[in-house]
């Protein structure tokens, strides 16, 4: 009797101990959608025609992973038809791109401070979701003298410009993978004149032609502003010489620009055997007129 | 008086022969070869060089490996007659007209192989139109011109006072064969100014044909080494090739001297002695390409860089490995081991030696051209399966093996109009002796 209890207890724990483990994937099939983290982050370049970056995630197995292919719905200031900044669709990198169209141009200058909305319907894989990201209107100016750079940052309050003080500004020059810092220092923040200074100690950096490089100032992920920057061109860099070896003498060139070099050896070779030949050929002419004569 | 009667039979035994119902066959037999190869040739005219089974990656095939074959069996004439000659290597004297028909032979078929692969050989007159001097190719052209006429006259001086012996015999000859030695050299009367200049003729020539020898070679292998792929990356490839080259042209000429000496009962000039000193020359050539054999491949195996790495396992583990080992232990390790012995030495043993340094190098050439192209350092990528191995079509067999016979039927050719073995040398040599 205590032996069927014990195998009744042990079939009965085994089939929960069974449920469990399979019920966990089996249970949530269709069941759960997942749910959907926006960034939203502002960008403005050389004072000109902002625009907004949507980054969607998504949490696989307690990791956060970008969400291709997820549609979002861009508003300025609040959602409704005639403040629909676009649709767009997230990359497989999680993003998505937009800038703000010429119709909201109104909209844009009747205030100093916007705040941009995304919001996502929800499909049959993920929760609907929503984020909204406010910025100030804020701007950069840029001055160089004797290799510094200076920026000054500005809010608009009302109607004017005014310096801000405590924002970290970056200095850098454009390259084509990043930008690269003009220092060693990182960052530099704007004092009561709105202004931060930065000595450019990249001396020998290559330019274009004419050495011209590209000076950035910017202000990165600033809670207030996001992101803005503002740039200038200045001949601080070395002067790019393209080495273009096109219709010069080298190896690989066309045939009437073979390398002086190697045309003298080669037919240095080829006129010494082949004369050579020649005369051995008129040799043969010799020991017949010999041959003649004798007769 | 007696020496005289010596010296008829020597010219009677040496005088070309006609040939009998075995040399008819063997004639016939080459001149087939040479026509299924011409029709095979004829569609690939008609229908392009798709008949072949080259495509985008092997785009040097069999036809290369054959040329890079004739080049080193052609090296030949320079280091039995050239070499030998300066080196002051009398014995050498009776195979000198072999390794020099042997080099005209193979000559004339490098380049003619090399047109043949060529995909619109009407255009062929452009590389000279057009063809840049900065290119291993135009080197190639240019060398092997050279090469070629250098190998001609080093065969017709020495012909000279052999000539003149030959037109003594109009009816042995023929009427047409007479006329022929008339126009090649009845102004040879052999006195002492013709002697001299032609004696110095023959000096300059040797001494001009090793550097071209060389450079023929060298320049062949550049046009592998200039080429930035598995396995011809290599600064060792001019020599590697060349020490190659004298190996396969010494075992042509054990070959054929065998082949001669048997055929035409010339026991009395291509002596076992002949076979021997031969033999030691094979010897140290199969040592010396071994020793290059190894420097090619020990260090890149060592290595086992990535990029050449597939390359390198199929010839020594994969698809390759059959021929490459084949090729080594035929062409190469054998041949050492059996020459290593006297016995080994002995013409029987030597000509079947002959024969394995001939194939196993054969291909060893296949070997050089196609693994390289099979194993590109770009990986390929949607490419149709056919063109990821290479197996010749019957065209481009066809074509090798009558470009083989047709060297074959020209070396045939030359031993049936002249004197396989000097006469005039040999009656010298016997004067010498007599005296």
């Amino acid at each position: 009797m205590n032996t069927m209890k014990l195998l009744n207890k042990i079939v009965a724990g085994s089939i929960a101990v069974m449920l469990l483990i399979s019920g966990n994937k089996g249970f949530s099939q269709g069941a759960e959608k997942a749910s959907l983290s926006i960034t939203l982050s502002y960008y403005e370049v050389n004072n000109q025609l902002p625009h907004i970056s949507a980054l969607v995630k998504t949490k696989v197995d307690g990791r956060f992973k970008p969400a291709g292919g997820i549609p979002l719905k861009l508003f300025l200031n609040k959602d409704s038809a005639g403040t629909v900044i676009g649709k767009v669709v997230t990359n497989e990198n999680g993003q998505a791109f937009a800038f703000i169209p010429p119709s909201l141009k109104n909209e844009w200058k009747s205030s100093k401070t916007h705040t941009f909305l995304a919001s996502f319907d929800g499909d049959k894989r993920y929760e609907s979701a929503k984020a909204d990201l406010t910025v100030a209107k804020a701007k950069i100016e840029i001055s160089t003298a004797d290799k510094t750079i200076t920026a000054k940052v500005f809010q608009l309050t009302d109607t004017t410009w005014v310096p801000v003080k405590g924002v970290d500004v970056k200095f850098g020059v454009r390259r084509l993978g990043a930008d690269l810092p003009v220092n060693e220092t990182p960052t530099f923040t704007t004092d009561s004149t709105g202004q931060a200074s930065a000595d450019f100690k990249r001396d020998s950096i290559p330019g274009d032609a004419k050495g011209n490089i590209v000076l950035v100032a910017k202000v990165e992920d600033n809670e207030q502003f996001g992101n803005i920057a503002v740039e200038k061109t200045v001949p601080w860099g070395a002067k790019f010489v393209p080495v273009n070896t096109f219709d010069e003498r080298t190896l690989f060139a066309t045939r009437s620009k073979a390398p002086i070099w190697l045309i003298v050896v080669s037919s240095g070779i080829i006129l010494a055997v082949w004369i050579t030949l020649i005369l051995l050929v008129q040799n043969i002419f010799r020991i017949k007129k010999l041959g003649q004569e004798t007769e | 008086m007696e020496n005289s009667l010596k010296g008829e039979q020597i010219v009677q035994e040496l005088l070309p022969r006609k040939f009998k119902t075995s040399g008819r066959i063997w004639v016939g037999i080459l001149v087939a070869i040479c026509l299924v190869g011409v029709y095979a040739y004829y569609r690939q005219l008609r229908y392009g060089l798709i008949v072949t089974n080259m495509r985008d990656y092997v785009s040097w095939g069999i036809y290369i490996s054959n040329f890079v074959f004739f080049v080193a069996i052609s090296l030949v004439g320079s280091l039995i007659t050239a070499v030998f000659r300066l080196a002051g290597v009398k014995w050498g004297a009776p195979l000198t007209r072999i390794a020099e028909m042997i080099a005209v032979g193979a000559i004339i078929f490098a380049s003619i192989i090399i047109i043949v692969d060529m995909g619109s050989p009407e255009r062929f007159y452009n590389l000279f139109l057009y063809g840049r001097i900065q290119s291993p190719i135009m080197w190639d052209v240019i060398v092997i011109t050279t090469y070629f006429f250098i190998s001609l006259l080093l065969l017709y001086y020495p012909l000279l006072p052999d000539i003149k012996i030959l037109l003594r015999f109009k009816e042995k000859s023929g009427p047409g064969l007479h006329k022929f030695y008339s126009f090649l050299g009845s102004f040879w009367k052999g006195d002492h100014k013709q002697y001299l200049l032609s004696k110095k003729a023959i000096n300059v020539l040797c001494i001009a044909i090793i550097p071209v020898a060389f450079t023929i070679h060298t320049v062949t292998s550049w046009l592998f080494a200039t080429t930035y792929r598995p396995g011809w990356d290599s600064t060792n490839f001019g020599a590697y090739f060349i020490a190659g080259a004298f190996l396969v042209g010494a075992g042509s000429v054990v070959v054929a001297m065998y082949i001669f000496r048997t055929w035409y009962h010339l026991d009395k000039y291509i002596t076992v002695e002949h076979f021997d000193k031969m033999g030691r020359v094979l010897v140290l050539l199969c040592l010396l390409y071994l020793y290059f054999n190894v420097n090619e491949f020990l260090t890149p195996f060592f290595k086992m860089k990535e990029s050449e790495a597939g390359y390198l396992n199929d010839l020594f583990s994969g698809s390759f490995a059959p021929i490459f080992w084949f090729a080594v232990l035929t062409g190469i390790v054998l041949p050492i081991i059996i020459l290593l012995f006297k016995a080994g030495r002995k013409p029987l043993p030597m000509f079947i030696v002959g024969i394995m340094v001939v194939v196993g190098a054969w291909f060893k050439r296949y070997l050089i051209v196609t693994p390289t192209l099979l194993h590109p350092f770009m990986p390929m990528h949607d490419v149709p399966k056919m063109y990821t191995h290479y197996f010749p079509s019957w065209e481009e067999w066809a074509i090798s093996m009558a470009s083989l016979a047709g060297a074959m039927l020209v070396i045939t050719i030359l031993c049936r109009i002249f004197p396989i073995i000097p006469i005039q040398e040999t009656l010298d040599e016997h004067h010498e002796t007599a005296k």
